[in-house]
């Protein structure tokens, strides 16, 4: 299993909270963009021959930003250079404030089936305050357009003066207007956005008080028969990201565009996060390769945990066993004694019991060595 | 009688802190052209990272100056440079007693200050000339007639032809070296009498064994010499002798009145001490000098290495600091929560600091500091006596008949509008009023009685804070008195943790409790459980917080798969963790040990 994720760094106005590759005053480039990233599809599909794809993920910025048919022109490109399975899960990000319904009936002539929103709060002063452009209305509205289709919708926690009415508004929007799948994710305050000055005049709700709104978010969800597999995402049965599970289970993918990251073949590296730079490089024939590791075995096991102890699957043993030919509670005993206190066992399974699964960090850090 | 060389002069600088001490000190050297302009570094007689970081001098650094002076004749100058804050008073002193003249700086923005009075009274009790300068006159702000005015009416001294120079600038540095030929004498001492050598520092050469370096009162030292100390049988063969260009510099001899260093091959740290005399083995001197006033260590602590398999490593490291800090006092120690460590004694909370400072940069060594205490004298019922200066060495209050703790005469000079101040201070000390006395106009001498306990805390701090830093504090031990006391244990998470046992009066006991509580609390970060931070006297809890369960602490989602990203954010966090000790189930970090003497805040 392998996916595929498209960066397009684009968009109308940028977040207060953003620290992402995205440009709001270089629509212009977007065709220039889009070309070279067909062209380094067909670079990348070359070294790729030999992999099926069973995963597309349009991500942003917001990618529902540009012109529908250069999206359309990607998943054509998309099929042409690599080889996609036979149903693959191709997932588009929108902000409900760019899209309409021919822009929807394109997106789903091109091969899109899955659709993440992103709706935020269903407040409109908190969206005003996060510099979105979207309105409570324009969530109804998208939703109206995508009713009948598997679509998620990306809600945060953690934003100024955000109360549990708020949430619970929320996400009763969500699940009322048909969303199959729920992000719930916590505002991080990244230094150098604009609401990293609130988060410095204490403004921002503290740890505490997000793991409130978390615990109260998740019983809401529940509720509504949204269970989690994974520490921010939620999902109606038989709708989980096929996407995300596989970064959670360390397997490979390849990123496209500007600032997108992959893995392959025991290697993660990044591209350039610079725009100007990225199509230069492309234009030239060459990678825009700005990072790159080789992920030795230690590190690989890490990973592994790190990343299978994110999710309510946990760690199988088994499949531990078969990565790297080793029993994982042997390669990581002194860890795995000091923090079975935190963990759930269950046959193959280790968990991270239910309770701890928000203060993760502090036990994922007695793994690192 | 062989007198020594007219045209020598041994003086040293002495200034409050930042009033330009070391910039002075580097512009003599570039004046008589000691090492080039290009070399200069930044104070360059302070060698020591910490102290050129800090903008402090900690170690006196000497250096040997020729200068021809106006009148024609070309004379020799040793200058020692000297620490300006209180805790070094010691280091003052040595540098004080190989000089016959201190050049007294004073900041003209800043005028006399504390530190300043106190360095200028000790030079006094050396009988060491005066020569006072003006800094800084180069500022706006400057003053320079105020100034002037001030060391006339504060200190007493003519500064009527005060050089008025900018350091800074390299403003009429000349005079400075003027007025220190034509005012400093030169030295005395009889260079045909027996060898008398005051030796005012020292520290370890890995090639050439201990340099010492030496005042030469009496006699002579050359190359090939058999010398010994006073107070040690060994003696030794002198395989170099030389003067501070400011590096060593080899010479034939040292005569009297030079100031320079001896290097014999002497391989063992303890058989030499700062203070000593050193005199020919084969015709030794009858009489050692004079020395210093033994200084005794006021302030003890635990040092630990954070990584206990480092021990050795920080066994060496206090022994070679020992060797050119001579009063660095310490022994071996283990705590149940530390591990290994040593129990140091020193002369006050800066010199605290600056030894564990200089363990981790100049020896690499992460340490954990305990909070400071002073030694008790523990009568048991049983009849045995002893000291204590362990809190954790305390037998259980059962087998206590009764204990006694340190008091000293204190003598506190201040202006006079501080008096008030400084009452209230020592009232809330336990301090014991016994006298009090005008010396002159702007000079009140107080005497108090004041347990040492007390003064180890906080109370330079305060005394400083209180009086703006111009009050100046003197004591000396005036025994043991029987007192009140009582262990007070924290227990972290149910469980004793004895590096953080203090020994405090039993009326200062609850309030105190619940201060080390409530700064416990926020200093020990959230763990996966709630932690409950108690203090007991006894056994019995008289004061709790509790430290909250964590409740977030997660890396928000994966954005388009940046693994890299969400590991280096986990290592940036397992970092954090590496300066933290874990006290039974408890993450502590290492500086808590420390900061918890920073409590005393309790009325």
């Amino acid at each position: 299993m392998a996916g595929i994720y498209v960066h397009i760094p684009f968009c109308k106005q940028k977040c207060t909270y953003c620290d992402f590759t995205s440009f709001p005053n270089r629509l212009g480039f977007a065709e220039a963009y889009m070309a070279c990233v067909y062209k380094e599809a067909e670079m990348r599909g070359k070294e790729l021959q030999k992999e099926t794809f069973e995963t597309v993920y349009i991500g942003g910025g917001t990618p529902s930003v540009i012109d529908p048919n250069y999206i359309y022109g990607l998943m054509k490109q998309l099929a042409r250079t690599f080889h996609l399975s036979k149903d693959p899960e191709v997932t588009i990000e929108m902000n409900p404030g760019t899209v309409d319904a021919q822009k929807i009936a394109i997106y789903k002539r091109a091969g899109i089936n899955r659709f993440s929103v992103g709706l935020q709060t269903a407040n409109d002063a908190l969206l005003a305050d996060l510099g979105r452009i979207h309105t409570r209305a324009d969530f109804e509205a998208c939703a109206r357009l995508l009713r009948g289709e598997n679509f998620s919708a990306d809600v945060m926690l953690g934003l100024k003066g955000q109360t549990k009415e708020d949430v619970r508004d929320t996400i009763a929007l969500a699940a009322d207007c048909g969303a199959s799948h729920i992000s719930m994710y916590a505002l991080t305050p990244e230094d150098g956005t604009p609401i990293y000055t609130d988060y410095l005049n204490g403004e921002l709700p503290d740890g505490d008080e997000v793991a409130e709104l978390y615990e109260y978010g998740k019983t809401l969800l529940n509720e509504r028969g949204f269970l989690r597999y994974e520490v921010s995402n939620f999902t109606k049965a038989g709708y989980g990201s096929r996407h995300n599970l596989n970064y959670w289970k360390r397997g490979q993918y390849i990123g496209l565009g500007v600032s997108a990251s992959s893995f392959f073949y025991g290697k993660r590296f990044t591209n350039t996060f610079d725009l100007d730079e990225y199509i230069k490089c492309i234009l030239s024939g060459h990678f825009p390769v700005v990072e790159s590791e080789e992920v030795g075995e230690a590190d690989a096991k890490f990973e592994f945990v790190m990343l299978a102890l994110r999710t309510v699957f946990g760690i199988s043993a088994k499949e531990y066993k078969k990565q790297f030919g080793s029993d994982w509670k042997e390669d990581f005993r002194t860890a795995y004694e000091k923090t079975r206190a935190y963990l759930d066992e269950s046959g193959d399974v280790t968990r991270i019991k239910d309770e701890y699964l928000y203060v993760q960090n502090r036990i994922l850090t007695e793994y690192m060595t | 009688m062989q007198r020594p060389n007219p045209k020598l002069r041994n003086f040293c600088i002495i200034a409050h802190i930042d009033h330009g001490k070391s910039t002075i000190a580097d512009r003599l050297i570039e004046l008589t052209g000691q090492v080039s302009k290009r070399d200069m570094e930044e104070q360059l007689l302070d060698s020591m990272d910490i102290e050129r970081e800090r903008g402090i001098t900690i170690k006196l650094a000497p250096v040997r100056m020729y200068y021809t002076a106006l009148d024609g004749e070309e004379y020799e100058l040793n200058l020692i440079d000297t620490p300006g804050h209180v805790d070094f008073t010691y280091e003052v002193s040595r540098s004080l007693a190989a000089c016959e003249g201190a050049v007294l700086v004073v900041d003209a923005t800043q005028g006399v200050e504390a530190q300043t009075l106190a360095n200028v009274y000790l030079a006094l009790d050396n009988n060491l000339e005066i020569v006072p300068v003006v800094n800084k006159i180069d500022l706006a702000s400057a003053r320079i007639e105020e100034t002037k005015r001030e060391i006339e009416d504060v200190i007493g001294l003519d500064a009527e032809d005060a050089p008025c120079v900018s350091a800074k600038e390299g403003l009429n540095i000349r005079d400075i070296l003027e007025a220190v030929v034509k005012r400093v004498p030169p030295p005395e001492g009889d260079g045909d009498a027996p060898l008398r050598a005051l030796i005012f520092d020292s520290y370890y050469d890995n090639y050439k064994g201990v340099i010492l370096f030496v005042r030469i009162k009496d006699g002579a030292v050359k190359v090939g010499d058999t010398v010994k100390t006073f107070r040690s049988e060994k003696t030794y063969e002198v395989t170099e002798v030389g003067a501070f260009a400011p590096a060593l510099q080899p010479k034939e001899r040292l005569a009297a009145g030079e100031v320079g260093y001896i290097a014999a091959s002497i391989k063992s740290i303890e058989d030499v001490a700062v203070g000593d005399t050193v005199t020919d083995a084969i015709s030794p001197a009858e009489e050692p000098l004079p020395g210093y006033k033994q200084v005794r260590p006021v302030v003890f602590c635990g040092i630990y290495p954070l990584d206990g398999s480092k021990f050795l490593d920080l066994r060496e490291a206090i022994l070679k600091l020992k060797l050119n800090d001579a009063s660095l006092v310490f022994e071996p120690d283990n705590s149940v929560a530390l591990g290994f460590g040593f129990r140091c004694g020193f002369l006050g909370l800066l010199h605290m600091e600056i030894v564990q400072e200089r363990i981790e940069r100049e020896f690499n060594l992460d340490i954990i500091t305990t909070a400071p205490s002073v030694s008790y004298l523990v009568h048991k019922t049983n009849g045995e006596e002893f000291f204590v200066d362990n809190p954790s060495h305390l037998p259980a209050p059962s087998d206590i008949d009764y204990m006694e703790e340190p008091i000293v005469r204190a003598e506190i000079f201040t202006p006079p509008d501080y008096l008030g101040a400084i009452m209230d201070l020592c009232r809330d000390k336990r301090g014991v009023f016994k006298d009090m006395s005008y010396l002159d106009a702007r000079r009140v001498k107080l005497d108090y009685r004041l347990p040492l306990n007390e003064i180890v805390y906080d109370f330079f701090d305060e005394l400083k804070s209180r009086t703006k830093g111009y009050a100046s504090f003197d004591y000396e031990l005036a025994g043991y008195e029987r007192s009140k006391l009582v262990k007070l244990d924290i227990l972290l998470n149910g469980e004793i943790c004895d590096a953080l046992s203090v020994i405090v009066h039993e009326d200062h006991a609850y309030s105190r409790g619940r201060t080390l509580c409530e700064n416990l609390k926020d200093a020990i970060p959230r763990q996966l459980f709630e932690v409950p931070v108690q203090a007991a006297v006894g056994g019995k809890i008289i004061a709790r917080e509790t430290v909250k369960a964590v409740r977030k602490d997660v890396l928000a989602k994966c954005y388009g798969g940046d693994i890299t990203r969400k590991k280096k954010l986990l290592e940036k966090q397992k970092e954090g963790k590496k300066r933290m000790r874990k006290v039974g189930s408890v993450e502590v970090p290492s500086e808590v040990f420390m900061q918890i003497l920073k409590t005393n805040k309790d009325k």
